[in-house]
């Protein structure tokens, strides 16, 4: 058993005791019923299981959780599918990906919503030319398995907020 | 040039009896397990006992264990089989990964066994120029040898290397599915050190 101290979506939660093999999925799932976050492939392959990780000096980045131990995220701040919306309404980009018509059985959607949050958060603190634009993006959500709508949609949401709010993200 | 011909002449035939000699040695223990120094004391001449030693070693340097991680490209290999690591992954600047997805982000400090993931706290690729992949155990040693192409290390430096860090020592414990190297990390330094001691002499092929 391994001390598990953890703050998600702004809440801390622990400290508890957690099984050393419990991986961050089946405590995410499982013991919180957080279950925005998906169990695709189990092999870090699909990153439908990706989840944001704040650093202290304020960059993030994507994490699978279904093949990483969830000991290994103590004293961690993370962030998941749940915690885009504020007081019910719906971040920028997960409007985006409605009115895209992004995803159809929206498995994958998780993943993609957070690799694409942190893609914004990135370029509003180190903005990219436009000719730039379309590969950054791409380079972002590389790795990301969506086997319904293809992923130029995804990709569309994405560029549109950011087209949107050129003096944010753009140089 | 009759003189230049006997020099070619025992020169070859030094070479031959050298990659025989380490064939014979090579082919007296199983795949799984590593010959003591000590049982190489039957080659008489010293050349070929040093350069059967490191044919000896080679098991463990060509070992999907090392080659994996000692990759000709970009991207690792895993498994048993060696084939391309996935989720596709790059060595980026420093071998541990691209800035959007490091070797850490999934390899932890030891390894998982529920998620079939390897770790160790130092894990990443070795550089470029120590790329083993494709490589016969003679050209590995001759690489091996180069201060350009081994992290500016001596030979004496590899007795340590390749018998005591932990990273490389991971390759005899590596979890759950995966073959460990032949023999034990003590017993591959036994041999890096009489290997070193003896001249480290390469085998020719």
């Amino acid at each position: 058993m391994t001390t598990l101290g953890i703050t998600i979506n702004g809440r801390a939660y622990g400290p508890m005791e957690v099984r050393d093999e419990l991986t961050m999925n089946d405590f995410l799932r499982e013991m919180l019923g957080m279950t925005g976050t998906k169990f695709g492939c189990g092999a870090a392959q699909c990153l439908s299981c990706a989840v944001i990780i704040d650093n202290p000096d304020g960059t993030s980045y994507t994490s699978p959780t279904c093949i990483v131990p969830a000991a290994s995220f103590d004293g961690k701040a993370i962030r998941t599918v749940e915690g885009h919306a504020k007081n019910g309404e719906l971040s920028v980009l997960q409007k985006a990906f409605i009115d895209h018509f992004a995803f159809q059985c929206g498995y994958c959607t998780p993943g993609f919503l957070n690799e694409g949050q942190v893609l914004l958060e990135r370029l509003a603190k180190t903005p990219v030319a436009r000719a730039e634009l379309e590969a950054t993006i791409a380079e972002a959500l590389d790795g990301h398995i969506c086997r319904c709508t293809g992923y130029i949609k995804y990709h569309e949401a994405v560029r549109d907020v950011i087209l949107a709010d050129p003096k944010r993200y753009l140089v | 040039m009759e003189s230049g011909m006997r020099v070619r002449t025992l020169v070859a035939a030094v070479a031959l009896t050298t990659s025989m000699l380490t064939g014979y040695a090579a082919s007296q223990t199983s795949a799984n397990k590593l010959a003591s120094p000590e049982s190489f004391g039957a080659i008489g001449d010293a050349d070929a006992r040093s350069a059967a030693i490191f044919t000896e070693l080679g098991k463990v340097l060509t070992h999907p264990r090392c080659v994996n991680c000692h990759p000709a490209g970009d991207r690792p290999h895993q498994a048993n089989e060696g084939r391309l690591h996935q989720p596709p992954v790059e060595r980026g600047a420093d071998g541990r990964g691209l800035p959007a997805m490091r070797c850490s982000v999934c390899h932890q400090n030891a390894n998982f066994d529920p998620g079939r993931v390897p770790g160790h706290p130092e894990w990443h690729l070795a550089p470029r120029e120590m790329a083993w992949e494709g490589k016969t155990i003679g050209e590995i040693c001759v690489q091996i040898k180069d201060p350009a192409r081994n992290g500016g290390r001596r030979p004496e430096d590899l007795i340590h290397h390749i018998g005591e860090d932990t990273l490389v020592g991971w390759a005899w414990a590596p979890g759950y599915g995966r073959a460990p190297a032949p023999g034990t990390q003590k017993e591959a330094g036994a041999l890096v050190e009489a290997w070193v001691k003896s001249g480290a002499i390469c085998p020719v092929n």
